[in-house]
Order: structure tokens, then C-alpha cells, then sequence
């Protein structure tokens, strides 16, 4: 009984050691996506989607209109089921800074935190239940010295479709094919 | 058999096996980790100490088409530039190397830029005609990235002395004198002044 005692306690002081080997490690030139938020909306209506990024310090980002064709656009793109439509997204403006070593050219970068929002719209066939959404953040990180190559991070978030007053649900939604698992 | 009073008693192999397993745990968590940050904390295989190292051979194509062996430079000391259209410092040290390969040429002095870049070779072409490039500009692979220490980031430079052998990689930007101190050394054959595999420090206002 002492002998199982033990091997749970190694075997949870192995889970935190794997889990702090990863923790160690991210202070990388990544972003992070922080945790979207579950969109509650209604069949045939539409509700507001927010997206919150943030760059690991000393590191930016191009903003979504860089300032010269060459340099890679950070973008955020959805991959939402059948029944869920992603309306266009608005990105914020670039933050305009010059890099020490280069200082007449101009660049439009993201630092820090940004967000990325949007609007999300339904069918009004949807079916209640909970939908995912998939996303991929693409962008291309330096910092004053250095620059990493692009990179595709993907995320994603859930979509809750709720009963409303106009619903025109379907008499089984598990039948649905867009429905989540 | 074996023991060790741990408030338990647990035999010695089963001890060992413990520590294994917490030790693979760690190192995994820091694999799969580093896997998350696209590969940009991957341990290189020339880095740290790629100092005195045979310097990797290949075979890339130019801005021509033409192949273009790094063996083809043998006897020269190259300055060997991983670089990409997307990496402002790259750009910015550029004219610097089209200067130094003018003003060294004489000596010796081979810059060979290559670039590891996803735009396709009309792009590049152009953007290096923008800037006045004097010296060959190769298409990067991943086989010549890897065997250069992955080139984590750019850009990533290599300072190959007239033997073959590695005299010193800098990875980051470094000013426009540091980088002329970096071919005087290695023209010179000098190894004192290297320092490989280290983001150095820039003076400011050294350009």
C-alpha cells in the first residue's frame, strides 16, 4: 500500500517536472493566443468575436498591413463549420516604430497585446449545441536583431448556439453533422 | 537485495527506474515544448562550438540557376550570410557586405548570400538588385540549414577561413565595424576574436 503511495507521489512529481520542461521553454519569439472566450448566439442572428494575442517581450510582429510588401502580414484565419459564418475581421492599426539600426525606415508592428475581432453569424437552420471553430494565427516574429521565420500557431474556441424567439431548430440536432463531438 | 529507506522500502532497480522516468518526462515536456515555439530553441549541431569546425559542404542553385558549390570558394576566407526578404536586419547589414565584398575582394574576401526564404526567385532577385548586391546569392534549403545549426533565426553568418574550417558565426545583427573586425580576422587567419554561436552585442551609432 506504502509502495503505490509512493509510485502516485513519483509519478505526479514526474507529470510537474515534465509540465514545468515545457513551461521553461516559452520564453521563446512566440505569440500566445489567450483563451477565446465561448460566443453564445442565436440561429439566423449574429454576435461579436474577440481574439486576444500577446507577444512575448522584446519581440514584435507585422502588423496586418506592414508597411512594405516584403514583410509578411500577421493574419488570423477561421475555419468555422457549415452552419456558423465568420463575417470579416478587423484587425488594429500598427503600432509605427523604427528599429535602432534603421531608424529613417518605418515599420508597422504589433507588441505587447493586440485583438483581433469579428463578428460570427449562424444559419437559422443551425441546431443548438456547441460548435468549433478553428483558427490559425500567421505571423512573422523579430526582434531588434533578430528575426525567426514565419509561423502558423493554430487555436480554437467554441461557438454556443442557444434557443431564440425566431429559432428554427431541427427536431434532433445530434443528427447534425457540424455539431461537436 | 537492495534497499533504500525512503519511509518505503523500494529496491534499488525500481529506484533507478523512478528517476529515468521522471528524468524522460522533463526532457520530453522540454522537446514537445520547444516543438510549440516552431523548432526556435532547437538545439543546432554547429552552434557553440562551430569554431574550428570543417565547414558543411553543398550545392545550391544561384540566382541564375547555376549550381554553386561551397568548394568552388576554397582558398578564399567567405563570409557565408543566411539571410530572408522578411528579416529588416538582414536587410539592413546588406549594403555592408556589398561594401565589404568590394573593398576585400582583393584580399581574398568571398560574401556569398543565401537565402532562406519562401518568396519565389523573381522576388528575390529583385529585392537584391534593389540593394546593389555584388556577390552570388544562393536559394536556401532546409539539408544547408540544418547542417548549419538549423539557422534558428536570421541573420545567421559564418565566417569560413581560407582552410574550409569555421572561424566564427554570429547569429543576429552586429554592427557594420564589428562585422569588418570579423573579416580582418579571419583574413588574417585570426581565431582570437571569434565568438561563435552568440547573439553579441551592438554598439550603437557604429554604422
Amino acid at each position: 500500500m506504502r509502495t503505490r503511495t509512493l509510485l502516485c507521489v513519483v509519478l505526479l512529481t514526474a507529470l510537474f517536472a515534465s509540465m514545468a520542461g515545457q513551461a521553461q521553454s516559452s520564453g521563446g519569439p512566440g505569440v500566445t493566443v489567450l483563451p477565446v472566450e465561448p460566443v453564445t448566439i442565436q440561429p439566423g442572428k449574429s454576435a461579436t468575436l474577440n481574439m486576444r494575442f500577446r507577444i512575448n517581450a522584446g519581440f514584435h510582429i507585422n502588423s496586418n498591413k506592414p508597411t512594405q510588401e516584403i514583410l509578411i502580414p500577421t493574419t488570423v484565419k477561421l475555419s468555422p463549420p457549415a452552419d456558423v459564418l465568420v463575417g470579416k475581421l478587423e484587425y488594429p492599426a500598427g503600432e509605427q516604430m523604427a528599429l535602432p539600426f534603421m531608424p529613417e525606415e518605418k515599420l508597422s508592428v504589433y507588441s505587447g497585446t493586440f485583438d483581433v475581432k469579428g463578428v460570427l453569424k449562424t444559419t437559422r437552420a443551425v441546431s443548438r449545441g456547441t460548435y468549433r471553430v478553428r483558427g490559425e494565427l500567421r505571423y512573422q516574429a523579430c526582434s531588434d536583431r533578430q528575426c525567426f521565420p514565419p509561423h502558423t500557431q493554430a487555436f480554437a474556441f467554441d461557438v454556443k448556439v442557444v434557443r431564440g424567439a425566431t429559432t428554427n431548430k431541427r427536431k434532433n440536432p445530434a443528427q447534425s453533422p457540424n455539431i461537436k463531438g | 537485495m537492495l534497499s533504500y529507506e525512503v519511509g518505503v522500502k523500494i529496491n534499488l532497480p525500481t529506484a533507478v527506474l523512478l528517476v529515468v522516468l521522471v528524468a524522460a518526462m522533463f526532457f520530453a515536456g522540454r522537446y514537445l515544448a520547444n516543438r510549440s515555439q516552431g523548432g526556435a530553441a532547437r538545439s543546432v549541431s554547429i552552434g557553440g562550438d562551430a569554431k574550428g569546425q570543417l565547414a558543411p559542404g553543398f550545392e545550391l542553385k544561384d540566382l541564375a540557376g547555376k549550381n554553386v558549390q561551397l568548394s568552388d570558394y576554397h582558398g578564399k576566407v567567405v563570409l557565408l550570410n543566411f539571410w530572408a526578404t522578411w528579416c529588416p536586419p538582414c536587410k539592413e547589414e546588406m549594403p555592408w557586405f556589398v561594401d565589404l565584398q568590394r573593398r576585400y575582394e582583393a584580399q581574398g574576401l568571398q560574401v556569398i548570400g543565401v537565402a532562406m526564404d519562401d518568396s519565389d526567385q523573381k522576388t528575390i532577385e529583385a529585392f537584391t538588385k534593389r540593394l546593389g548586391v555584388n556577390y552570388p546569392v544562393l536559394l536556401g534549403k532546409e539539408s544547408t540549414a540544418r547542417a548549419y545549426g538549423d539557422v534558428q533565426f536570421l541573420p545567421d553568418t559564418f565566417y569560413i577561413g581560407r582552410d574550409g574550417k569555421i572561424v566564427s558565426h554570429v547569429q543576429g545583427l552586429i554592427n557594420r565595424k564589428e562585422i569588418e573586425e570579423e573579416v580582418k580576422n579571419a583574413l588574417a587567419g585570426s581565431s582570437t576574436a571569434v565568438q561563435s554561436g552568440v547573439l553579441r552585442p551592438a554598439a550603437t551609432g557604429a554604422r
